[in-house]
């Protein structure tokens, strides 16, 4: 019948997790920077990534983050007004802020 | 095999009188032209269309049995347009007798089949008994995708037509998967009913399982000649099912260790512990066949992750590799190359982001299911932003979806587990 994965591989995942988690903080600087450049399609897409990527190693704050700043880029199409703007550089810094926390917490 | 359709109404029922005569013209259209058959639940006749002039089958229900009974069974039959569903023409009334008109299938039904070689001796083959279990499953995986269970999976309704048809037959118990009153009321056919449906307990949204469990008895039969249970009355055929889940090998020691365990898995007494839909039955006895074909010898399970992100390529394949150690991972991050690799080599699972850079997610299914590429594989949408809508069409589309999430893990481990029985 179904079952989970076995010890071995679970130690495996932790190790593949907690690579990612070492690399998340740069990651979340990276797409800040991108929205700092105001290419908001490249913003938008790396936000996707880390929104996925993030989800599927279980950090589920950061994607959850992520989520809302591509929702808030997609919203708000190819030229967002300065308060939309600034309301999305508030969420790149919230996806900064757990990012910087996931990769405190992670083993 | 028995395969007497129950219902709560049963019991009611005392007119054992034709509802209609032959020569009869009802709706001024079907003439009435013989009695095809008689159940518990009412009456199929052959009946001619004279203003298309083609041969149709006609349902009428006993009066005591309730109105919407043909209209649920119509309504389910018009939702689906498949070669393996019987095709729903009208529906009418006449003196009041509410009528289906059907498509006339001719041919013989499977339990007549099995009745024929069982008398003769003569078993069906692993890859005869392969092509209809798949052809089965594929119609009954229609069903389960358009959120409906049938409830009544047994031989004497699945029917064998020429030219290699198997058509599923007979929706009068039909019921969407989500009815809250249908999974606590006691319907369908004795032998051919999992314990919770026996019971009238099946779990909310379970009711496709009662499905699957219904073709694993259907199985067991096809490939053995022999009941699965001999029980006969309710309660010792709920202890039977619930005591030990039959092996076909034990009747017939030729039947492949995977095929075995398989049709055992889909009638396990817990129905958390059966394939989890008729699509995956589907896909696993698709793989089976292939095997078969190839002389028995299993080839590498095969897997085409296709994401745009080499972290989520990364972490499919470890999840992947950790149910499957031995599994043939091939990567890309793109949908266009994903589809030439698919006509290179069709794998056996196909994980797919629905967001990719060139061609989408559900363009990538769009195209392999029109080239008719996908059929063999296992398609899984996995993605972190699916609509409603997306996974809705993805359905249709007989692709399943996962979400990147903490759960994600688990759910892809569980999920390749089912698709390795046996290996």
């Amino acid at each position: 019948m179904s079952q989970g994965p076995d010890p071995a591989t679970l130690a495996l995942m932790a190790e593949a997790r907690a690579q990612f988690a070492a690399a998340l903080t740069a990651k979340a600087t990276t797409l800040v920077e991108i929205l700092g450049r105001r290419a908001w399609d490249d913003a938008r897409r790396a936000a996707h990534r880390l929104r996925g990527s993030a989800g599927t190693y279980g950090f589920a704050e950061v994607g959850a983050a992520a989520a809302s700043l591509e929702e808030g880029l997609l919203e708000a199409g190819g030229a967002p007004s300065p308060e939309v703007v600034a309301r999305l550089e508030a969420l790149a810094r919230e996806v900064q802020a757990a990012a910087d926390r996931a990769a405190g917490a992670a083993p | 095999m028995r395969d007497r359709t129950t219902d709560p109404d049963a019991e009611a029922r005392a007119d054992a009188r034709s509802v209609f005569e032959v020569g009869r013209v009802i709706g001024g259209t079907y003439e009435i032209r013989a009695l095809l058959g008689a159940g518990g639940m009412g009456e199929v006749y052959e009946a001619h269309d004279r203003t298309l002039n083609r041969r149709v089958a006609l349902k009428v229900v006993r009066p005591s049995i309730a109105d919407d009974y043909l209209l649920r069974e119509g309504r389910a039959l018009a939702a689906i347009r498949h070669p393996g569903i019987v095709t729903v023409h009208a529906m009418g009334r006449e003196d009041d007798v509410p009528f289906l008109v059907l498509e006339r299938v001719q041919g013989l039904s499977l339990d007549r089949m099995i009745e024929e070689r069982r008398a003769r001796g003569e078993p069906f083959g692993i890859g005869e008994a392969l092509d209809l279990l798949v052809a089965c499953a594929d119609a009954l995986a229609v069903v389960h995708r358009a959120g409906l269970a049938h409830r009544d999976v047994k031989p004497a309704n699945v029917m064998l037509a020429p030219g290699g048809r198997v058509v599923l037959m007979d929706f009068g118990l039909v019921l969407p998967d989500a009815d809250r009153a249908g999974r606590r009321t006691v319907a369908g056919s004795l032998h051919y009913m999992a314990p919770e449906a026996l019971t009238g307990d099946v779990a909310e949204g379970a009711m496709h399982l009662v499905d699957v469990y219904a073709l694993g008895v259907l199985a067991y039969e096809l490939l053995t000649g022999a009941d699965a249970f001999e029980e006969s009355d309710p309660p010792a055929l709920y202890r039977a099912k619930t005591r030990a889940i039959p092996r076909a090998s034990d009747r017939r020691p030729d039947v492949p260790a995977p095929l075995d365990a398989l049709v055992s898995q889909m009638m396990a007494p817990d129905a958390h512990d059966r394939p989890q839909g008729a699509e995956a039955v589907l896909w696993q006895l698709r793989t089976l066949r292939t095997r078969h074909a190839a002389g028995g010898q299993p080839r590498p399970f095969s897997v085409l992750v296709v994401d745009d992100d080499p972290d989520v390529r990364e972490a499919l394949a470890l999840y992947v590799r950790s149910a499957a150690p031995d599994a043939d991972i091939e990567v890309t991050g793109d949908g266009r190359q994903a589809v030439r690799s698919v006509r290179r080599r069709v794998p056996d699972l196909l994980l797919l982001d629905l967001d990719l850079p060139d061609i989408n997610g559900i363009e990538v299914c769009m195209l392999l299911r029109g080239m008719q590429l996908g059929d063999a594989c296992m398609i899984v949408s996995v993605s972190g932003r699916a609509t409603r809508a997306d996974v809705e069409l993805l359905q249709q589309l007989g692709v399943r979806s996962l979400e990147k999430g903490p759960a994600l893990a688990t759910e892809l481990v569980q999920l390749v587990q089912r698709m390795r029985p046996g290996r």
